[in-house]
């Protein structure tokens, strides 16, 4: 396809265009990703470079690509001709010398990422299926793009991209206005407007053969070499691939720039381009900063992932609150005395949650890698066909392709009834598909009184409203139910627009006793019981309580009827995670009980953002100019 | 096609003006990016979609194309399409219209982005594409109903294939691509889940429906509907004159939007509304621009008004008011309403 929007046309985003044609540059260059919110050109750009990469085509990797067309797989036709098992080759393959493009990546599926990112850096795969067993060569270059709000590569995926770059709107009303004029002109008509960027796009493809042929000849001063790994060491950048990507960038600018020797200048844009996404930052929520404060009780599995010396103040935004009792007073309540009246709270900041849902599911987790968002097998016809397998019961969902590659060489030995094909049952493959859409996910949320002191509910509301963007990034359907008073609210059923669930939760009310055994019986019926029993494969709640009950069910003391409900529940089917949101001192420990009985995952609020903490710690550094 | 299976006529719909407007700008100019209709059950989301069928104009395509290729629109061919214009001087063309292609929730991913041709591979022992849904949304465009009840890989499927205009597929052994440029018109009813943002910044237009509020015009939705379901071809006979001056008002249109041009003030308008906002991207702006033309040229005039402007305003921001999905929006249209009153000076 050709209706490419010229790159010369394309308005600011320098840095971008800089990435791109030091990649265009440089064959060391492999992967480069583009990130960036909707509507910033990502695709757009990516795409105009087939004009200036001479003689290289920019093929496309399409979101559902199959296994088969990434590595290659058996050719029907010779093989029902012939009887010989020949390969066609897949995109990897034919992308050999050319530009493969891939947008979205982060939405793919993980098995194609890595294949892709992988032998992208190697220029090598090696294929073993379908009666083949060999390694095959070939050189791309993989431009990426994602919107990370969409969700996140790990951090391990993302390292293996030489540079990364981040596209930000516009913000100059002339540019912007420029933006909408050229786009309207190349909508009018293409060919024209392209016609008037051929000489821009001309000189550009000369600059660029001129930097090719100068690249070999470039070099690093060697005090400028040991700036880059000391740079790299200072912002913790585990392995090689940091400085290596940056000394090649670096080669590529000075290239580009007619120069024989690399400049500080070109350090200093080279590590923005291939050092940015190694960094593990949370982008665009900056770290709260942090108030000196340390107290909090031991527990033993706390400290694993942080260092940080503070992990409380994170979900939590004003520090007074969680303060020794003598500098509280001047604005909040004094804590014995639960307010009667209703109230409702801020949310307060979020954080990016740690994976606390892949904590106890000891056989997911090997697959469960990226965190990205879970998948399911699909039991009906729905869902992505990622592969085949020997079917294993009378199933109709037939991977034909995989079928007849299966048949195809034995077509020779075979009676046809004047069919080209015939196809015997050893030969039967079914597809296996994927869905993408696993968790459903009740959140239960103690709104009683207590919650109101020392205005805890805005930290309780900012953790949820974390774990909501979380799972919305993954796709899972949530629903919120809160306990309060005599009894538990439904204010959400489950739902897949966790929109809707952060919507209420502004609004959630408190005040009231603590009817917490009530809010659990409801939300376990609620999930197993009615038009939810069978929503998702996977079904969780998550207790936000400090484990403290004073309302009983029947006439029993509300602890103890709490404890038999646990204990009956434990193992039921649905996942329990309690996250405690129990603070100041002394710490009654009534939440990790419950989860006790419960068998269920225990966290404290606290530790829920511990990553994001942590990783906030390590990017107080900055690159210097 | 009204004489074995009429639907509702597009001109004997009450009301739902936005809802209209939307659909005909959309018609008018394609690239402003399709419509999506927002609202409860029986609000005549679906009926005014499907009406438009009746509506919607004829061109010329490649004759015998199942893609139905343009042969003015060079850049986005199929492969057999390129190959013939490359050959011989003039192609053989045929008139088509435009078509209400629907894609049903159940689809499974194969049938929409085509897949291999099972029964000739097994007579043939070759492989052949075959074609799915998007293929036949070439040129049309394509509905979807309760959108965001549909199956997030579909999704990510329709997302990539209206991000490019073409269809790669890469599947069952199959490589093929071929253009897929529609206008998608989506429907769904906001209690049961937003959209993803990503799906629903791609809508070019929102339109939030209600019922009819007004009784004398609910009583007249009452006795239209019974009046079509007792004789459909008597009932649609009777607008057909209404039908056809819509019918002339999108082709007039047609014609007359490559004539106006955007200029500065309309451009700087839409600009000055998305910094204010603070939306995200530049699809904002363009389809703010997009439309006040569309909706110039559908009121026969040369130049963008201030009302045209406002009615863009009033259907591309809407759902491009929050930046991050959980964010309450900044600013709310009053605030739009009284910039545009500035830029353009008030009636």
């Amino acid at each position: 396809m050709n209706s490419a929007f010229p790159f010369p046309a394309i308005t600011g985003q320098d840095d971008a265009k800089k990435a791109l044609l030091c990649a265009l540059t440089s064959d060391e260059i492999r992967t480069v990703l583009i990130m960036g919110d909707r509507g910033t050109a990502k695709s757009t750009l990516a795409r105009s470079i087939g004009m200036l990469a001479n003689g290289k085509r920019v093929m496309t990797v399409p979101q559902n690509i199959t296994y088969d067309r990434l590595v290659g797989s058996t050719d029907i036709e010779t093989a029902v001709s012939s009887g010989k098992i020949c390969l066609t080759p897949g995109l990897m393959e034919q992308g050999n010398r050319q530009i493969l493009y891939a947008d979205d990546i982060n939405l793919m599926e993980e098995g194609v990422v890595r294949d892709l990112l992988s032998t992208a850096e190697t220029g090598r795969f090696s294929l073993e299926r379908e009666g083949m067993s060999c390694s095959i060569e070939t050189r791309f270059l993989l431009v990426a793009t994602m919107d990370p709000q969409e969700g996140e590569l790990t951090p391990g995926q993302m390292d293996r991209f030489d540079l990364s770059v981040r596209l930000n709107p516009i913000a100059e009303e002339e540019m912007r206005a420029e933006i909408v004029k050229r786009n309207l002109q190349f909508e009018r008509s293409p060919e024209e407007f392209s016609r008037k960027y051929w000489p821009a796009t001309g000189d550009l493809k000369k600059k660029l053969e001129g930097a090719r042929d100068r690249l070999p000849y470039v070099s690093i001063p060697k005090g400028h070499a040991n700036l880059i790994s000391s740079l790299c060491l200072e912002l913790g950048i585990a392995g090689q691939r940091g400085d290596l990507a940056v000394a090649r960038t670096a080669k590529a600018l000075a290239a580009l720039d007619g120069r024989d020797e690399v400049v500080f200048d070109d350090i200093r844009l080279a590590s923005l381009l291939a050092l940015e996404h190694r960094r593990r930052e949370i982008p665009d929520t900056p770290p709260p900063p942090r108030p000196p404060q340390d107290r909090k009780d031991t527990d033993k599995d706390q400290n694993r992932e942080s260092e940080s010396p503070d992990p409380e103040n994170s979900p939590d935004r004003s520090p007074p609150q969680q303060q020794d009792p003598d500098d509280r007073p001047q604005q909040n309540p004094p804590s014995p005395p639960p307010p009667a009246a209703e109230q409702v709270f801020d949310i307060g900041s979020t954080f990016e949650v740690i994976r606390y849902l892949d904590e106890k599911s000891k056989k997911e987790t090997r697959k469960q890698k990226s965190g990205r968002r879970t998948r399911v097998m699909s039991a009906d016809l729905s869902g992505h066909y990622r592969s085949f397998r020997l079917p294993d019961k009378n199933r109709n969902d037939i991977a034909v392709d995989a079928t007849l590659r299966a048949a195809a060489p034995y077509q020779r030995m075979r009676e046809h009834n004047g069919l080209a094909i015939s196809v015997k049952k050893p030969d039967l493959r079914e597809k296996v598909r994927e869905k993408k859409i696993a968790n459903t996910l009740l959140f239960l949320v103690d709104a009683s009184g207590s919650m109101g002191v020392r205005r805890r509910m805005v930290a309780v509301k900012g953790a949820i409203l974390s774990l909501l963007i979380d799972a919305y990034q993954k796709r899972d359907r949530v629903g919120l139910m809160i306990f309060r008073g005599t009894g538990a609210h439904l204010l959400l059923p489950p739902t897949r627009s966790p929109d809707l669930a952060a919507r209420m939760l502004r609004t959630i009310p408190t005040g009231g006793m603590t009817p917490l055994t009530t809010g659990i019986s409801e939300a376990h019926e609620l999930l197993t019981r009615g038009r939810y029993a069978g929503a998702g494969e996977n079904k969780s709640v998550v207790i936000l309580t400090d484990g403290r009950v004073n309302v009983p069910v029947k006439d029993g003391s509300p602890p103890a009827e709490l404890a038999d409900l646990a204990r009956n529940l434990a193992g039921c089917g649905i996942r329990f995670v309690v996250v405690d949101t129990e603070s100041g001192f002394p710490r009654l420990g009534r939440a990790r009980v419950l989860a006790g009985n419960l068998e269920a995952t225990y966290f404290r609020l606290e530790d829920l953002g511990s990553r994001g903490l942590a990783a906030a710690v390590e990017n107080t550094t900055y690159i210097q100019g | 096609m009204t004489s074995d299976n009429p639907v509702y006529p597009f001109s004997a719909i009450v009301g739902q003006e936005g809802m209209k407007d939307a659909l005909l700008a959309n018609i008018v100019f394609p690239s402003i990016g399709g419509v999506l209709i927002r609202g409860e059950k029986g609000t005549a989301k679906s009926t005014t979609v499907r009406a438009l069928a009746d509506l919607l104009p004829e061109r010329d395509v490649m004759k015998g194309c199942i893609f139905r290729c343009s042969p003015s629109d060079t850049r986005n061919l199929c492969e057999s399409c390129r190959s013939r214009l490359s050959g011989n001087g003039q192609p053989e063309t045929e008139p088509t219209r435009m078509r209400v292609v629907e894609l049903p929730l159940c689809a499974t991913e194969d049938r929409v982005a085509g897949t291999l041709d099972i029964e000739h591979a097994i007579t043939k022992g070759q492989k052949k594409f075959e074609p799915g849904v998007l293929a036949s949304a070439n040129g049309n465009i394509l509905y979807v109903d309760e959108v965001n009840l549909l199956d997030d890989h579909i999704v990510d499927l329709l997302l990539d294939a209206a991000a490019m205009g073409v269809n790669f597929v890469e599947r069952e052994g199959i490589s093929y691509s071929h253009p897929a440029r529609f206008l998608l018109v989506g429907t769904m009813n906001p209690e049961e889940g937003d959209l993803r943002p990503q799906l629903l910044d791609r809508f070019g237009l929102v339109v939030d429906v209600e019922g009819e509020k007004d009784p004398a015009r609910r009583s007249e939705v009452v006795k239209r509907r019974l009046e079509f379901e007792k004789d459909p071809v008597a009932f649609c006979k009777k607008s057909e004159p209404e039908q056809q001056s819509v019918r002339d008002r999108i082709i007039r249109a047609k014609k007359a939007i490559t004539g106006i041009e955007a200029d500065n003030l309309l451009i700087d308008t839409a600009i000055k509304i998305s910094l204010m906002l603070g939306v995200d991207g530049h699809r904002a702006d363009l389809t703010l621009v997009k439309s006040a033309l569309a909706f110039a040229a559908l009121d026969g005039v040369q130049e963008v008004r201030r009302e045209h402007v406002m009615k863009a305003a009033g259907l591309s921001l809407p759902h491009r008011m929050r930046r991050r999905p959980f964010e309450e929006s900044r600013a709310d249209l009053g605030s739009v309403k009284t910039l545009i009153a500035e830029c353009y000076g008030s009636p």
